[in-house]
């Protein structure tokens, strides 16, 4: 389109030029070889921290599964040596700033957010919950019932697409430190002692285990003086936690969770090898935003699914663990990892079309690997993302976030990496790509359903399961295709066929 | 909305929605918001809206159909208005569902759409260099939309899949049944997202839609807003040149009010899967007035009991950890609305005892006035946090948006934010006596009773 150069530039010139004076420096001097990433913005009125330690819930030890986000969450939602949690709830209230914990994998990220009016007062807290944590015993008991309620009365009973997502994870790292939630498992909370929070927090959060992440209005000077702060923790970094390659997989493998419900939740996966880091991730991003972009009708299977046959709300596809930030189309920033997998979220369907919607989400994976993307579709999704990915540091706590991502991955600032990537990349990378990373043979299945026994017999029996429509015609080109997704043959291994009772999962 | 389209605010996120926009005091007469706001009108009613945002190269474009399930007056019709905005991205004879949205996907935007009880809004984010490319999609729906039945079968096929996947959580069935009960008349009674008998029955709706849109789709119920590198002349002539020849509509039927509650109700509903006891307690309020200390009033009281920084929160939540959560509001609407509350309760035998700690916090406010330094200190909090949710072209539309919905006037940002800063203790105490009445209350208490 004409314009398009320019639209690129302009936006490139307002989001970007928030990291124009970013800088990552580790300073050499006695006590304070801290690393921080910084992005100032003087006229901002707004300051954005995050703390980022590279200790996440693979760094639990065994039996103590939620140590991670009970740790982080009791000293950022807790007290500080000289405040309790509600002396600090009351002193953050009339500045309506806000202070969080993100635990994930491999990192875990205090943030904070406040008005430059009350920055000082603001950081005294911020700081104090993470150096001088209070360890409130009723700090504690608040939190681990938080963790034990959501898996207990939220998780497994009355959120069908998280714990579709979960379950998948569960199946996917089988005996892999990516395996599990971060909330543990309901025996494993009830074990845990104030002196165990301690003990991952001295272990865990260290000056060579951290990045002190600051953007926005703040004075000069102030980044050194939170080195200075921060050297106070202890020095150095526990040991990298090795990963090792995650099980193959033999055919489609499923785990049917049984629980009430209006629908059949379902999640697709397959760890895979590549990451930011590899060049090979922007030619998959190419195809994977063709195949699913989160949240558009861009993708073939929202279009082919939700579209054409009003199978159910939304079906998107993923090349790396996605979190939507709030009500946003967007991923939260700070959840890397050294291995990432592939994934595709079918939002819940009727009982009826339960298993034609594994088949066409599968078929259209199949037909992906097997055609591969056309001149016109790489043209254009290419473009898309180009723009896309321009909107998504609108904020200076994202483009921190981003940033510090960056870093991680070893990338240079990964909006930049994809301005700098996608136009030197060719169908025939694309197609290299997908050949490479995808394939829709051997692929991990959670289907969260009431109808358990009934989805094992489909899946066991090979029959065929034809798409059942609400009401209406339809066209002859659809119910020819519907013949084909309906027989489609999706190699079950009876082995591995399991259902497991909700109840059971993340219990210990 | 739609698209993801559909996007129905999520039930649980209403909530905390509730807090989001209240605006803060003022300091010697200056405005709340302080980017000037240009409006302009067309001959057929149509008002266009800009602001100029410190966001060079990029635009929120927004559409603001003040209509949403509030207008839903026939019998069975139910989360009509949601349907409908999905019905909106199926095309027209000019740019096809695919073609529509090939455009914006051309332009990298970011597009979505929203139905509460009191508007449909259509929005984007974009480069400002597409603005005309979005100014000329956008007109096309909204004057010559078009559909089949087949498509609008499939569509309803959509909203029933955006319904199966919220009811997994026992916050939509609670609203309903709350606002259920306590409404008889008024479509409020209705959740946004309708009834699931009237959204089975949706597929057969097909010429409803075609009378919804002929009735509400039209310029005098509609305002463009458009956020960041704009300029209004040129926005003015653009609208003048894709908007101008939208005809205005027959107009639209009244809304049945709702006559005062005489009783308290109270009912119990029963879950299936494994939950804590959640309580919902609605009192019939106020509607949305940008003129009356009422609402400014019973949101400061909000945040007198229900805040994080209340009493009764410490109490239940951090003290005695009776409940995981605790949140009261009433969100503004342009009716009669409901102030809500909301509690998760650890134990099902503390149940009682937390619905009484609640009228007892409600009934301290009766008698004993706020003091001045916790009203200031809760006009300071509502302050900073007006101030730091403008921090993107996106989110200053979307408060705007929502104030425009209310009134079709952005200045009433403006002079919501001056009565906030007129409510004193006794307007506080005031609305607490007036609305929080047992008659005037509505509880429903839901639990799990293991599919019985």
């Amino acid at each position: 389109m004409k314009g398009q150069r320019l639209v690129l530039t302009l936006i490139s010139l307002l989001l970007i030029a928030g990291c124009a004076g970013s800088k990552t420096k580790v300073v050499d001097k006695k006590g304070m070889n801290l690393k921080v990433t910084e992005i100032p913005s003087a006229h901002s009125p707004l300051i954005a921290f995050r703390i980022l330690f590279k200790s996440g819930t693979i760094n639990e030890p065994k039996g103590k599964e939620g140590i991670a986000s009970i740790t982080a969450s009791v000293m950022a939602q807790g007290g500080t040596g000289e405040m309790s949690y509600n002396d600090v709830v009351q002193a953050l209230y009339p500045m309506a700033a806000n202070i969080g914990q993100q635990i994930n994998k491999e990192v875990t990220v205090f943030t904070g957010n406040v008005h430059a009016d009350h920055l000082e007062e603001f950081y005294d807290i911020f700081s104090n919950l993470i150096l001088n944590p209070r360890w409130d015993e009723s700090d504690f008991k608040r939190i681990v019932d938080e963790h034990s309620n959501q898996i207990k009365n939220s998780l497994r009973s009355n959120d069908d697409e998280n714990l579709g997502k979960a379950a998948l994870n569960l199946f996917m790292y089988e005996g892999h430190p990516y395996s599990g939630i971060g909330a543990g498992t309901v025996k494993s909370l009830a074990a845990l002692t104030i002196e165990d929070l301690k003990a991952f927090a001295a272990a865990n959060y260290t000056q060579d285990n951290l990045v002190i992440g600051i953007a926005g209005g703040y004075p000069d000077g102030f980044s050194d003086r939170m080195r200075a702060d921060f050297s106070v923790l202890a020095k150095d970094a526990p040991a990298v936690v090795e990963l090792p390659e995650p099980k193959p997989i033999n055919g489609i493998e499923v785990m049917i969770v049984k629980k009430d419900n209006d629908g059949a939740a379902i999640s697709i996966g397959a760890p895979i090898d590549v990451t930011r880091s590899d060049k090979d991730f922007y030619a998959l991003m190419v195809a994977n935003s063709y195949l699913g972009e989160h949240r558009t009708f861009n993708g073939a299977l929202m279009r082919h699914m939700r579209e054409d046959r009003g199978l159910n709300y939304g079906d998107y596809a993923y090349i790396e663990n996605f979190i939507q930030d709030g009500g946003s189309t967007f991923p939260v920033p700070n959840v890397p990892r050294r291995q990432q997998f592939f994934s595709i979220w079918i939002r819940p369907v009727s009982h009826a079309n339960a298993l034609f919607s594994l088949k066409q989400a599968i078929r259209e994976l199949d037909m992906l690997v097997t055609d591969g993307i056309s001149e016109e579709d790489f043209e254009t999704t290419r473009k898309y993302l180009l723009n896309y990915s321009k909107l998504w540091v609108q904020t200076a706590s994202r483009r921190l976030g981003y940033l510090m991502d960056s870093d991680w991955y070893g990338t240079g600032y990964f909006i930049d990496k994809i301005a700098e990537e996608l136009p030197k990349l060719t169908r025939e990378d694309v197609n290299a790509a997908i050949k490479k990373y995808l394939q829709a043979e051997n692929l991990k299945v959670a289907i969260i359903t009431e109808e358990a026994e009934k989805v094992r017999d489909m899946l066991l029996s090979g029959e065929k399961t034809p798409i059942v429509y609400q009401a209406g015609s339809v066209s002859q080109e659809l119910l020819d295709e519907d013949k084909l997704i309906e027989s489609y043959d999706l190699n079950i291994n009876e082995e591995a066929l399991k259902i497991v009772d909700a109840g059971e999962l993340f219990e210990g | 909305m739609n698209f993801s389209k559909s996007s129905l605010l999520s039930l649980f996120a209403l909530i905390p929605l509730l807090f989001t926009f209240f605006p803060a005091d003022t300091k010697g007469g200056e405005k709340i918001f302080q980017y000037p706001i240009n409006v302009g009108v067309l001959k057929n009613g149509l008002k266009v809206v800009s602001v100029e945002f410190d966001s060079p190269g990029l635009i929120a474009f927004y559409t603001i159909v003040r209509t949403g399930s509030r207008n839903e007056i026939e019998p069975g019709k139910s989360g009509f208005a949601h349907f409908f905005e999905h019905m909106m991205f199926r095309g027209t004879e000019k740019y096809s569902s695919t073609g529509y949205n090939d455009i914006l996907k051309g332009l990298g935007a970011d597009h979505n759409a929203f139905t509460n009880d009191d508007i449909t809004a259509y929005h984007s984010l974009s480069s400002s260099d597409a603005l005309e490319a979005i100014m000329d999609i956008e007109s096309d729906r909204f004057l010559n939309l078009k559909y089949d039945e087949e498509d609008f079968k499939k569509e309803a096929g959509a909203v029933l899949g955006e319904y199966r996947k919220s009811i997994t959580s026992p916050f939509l069935p609670l609203i309903e049944k709350l606002r259920d009960t306590a409404y008889q008349t008024h479509t409020y009674k209705h959740t946004t997202i309708g009834f699931l008998k009237d959204i089975e029955d949706m597929p057969n709706q097909y010429e409803h839609s075609l009378y919804f849109f002929d009735t509400y789709y039209r310029p005098e119920n509609c305002v463009i807003l458009v956020v960041g590198d704009v300029n209004h002349e040129s926005l003015m002539a653009l609208a003048e040149k894709y908007y101008g020849n939208w005809e205005s509509g027959p107009g639209q039927p009244e809304i049945p009010q709702e006559a005062p509650q005489t009783e308290e109700k109270r009912e119990k509903l029963g879950w299936d899967n494994p939950t804590l006891p959640i309580m919902a307690i609605g009192y019939h309020g106020p509607a949305f007035s940008d003129r009356e200390i009422d609402m400014p009033a019973l949101d400061l009281l909000s945040q007198v009991v229900f805040s994080r920084s209340s009493p009764l929160y410490r109490k239940l939540v951090i003290d005695e950890q009776l409940v995981d959560f605790i949140q009261g509001g009433a969100g503004d609407k342009r009716d009669a609305t409901m102030f809500m509350i909301f509690t998760r309760v650890k134990e099902t035998a503390n149940v009682e005892m937390v619905e009484q700690e609640i009228y007892k916090a409600l009934e301290d406010v009766k008698n004993v006035l706020v003091d001045e330094e916790r009203l200031a200190s809760i006009k300071s909090h509502m302050k900073y946090q007006f101030a730091m949710g403008l921090n993107s072209p996106k989110s200053v539309a979307g408060t705007l948006a929502h104030y425009i919905g209310l009134t079709g006037d952005p200045e009433t940002v403006n002079r919501v934010y001056e009565l906030y800063d007129r409510v004193t203790a006794e307007d506080i105490q005031m609305v607490t006596k007036k609305y929080f009445t047992n008659e005037n209350k509505t509880v429903v208490n839901l639990s799990y009773d293991g599919g019985e």
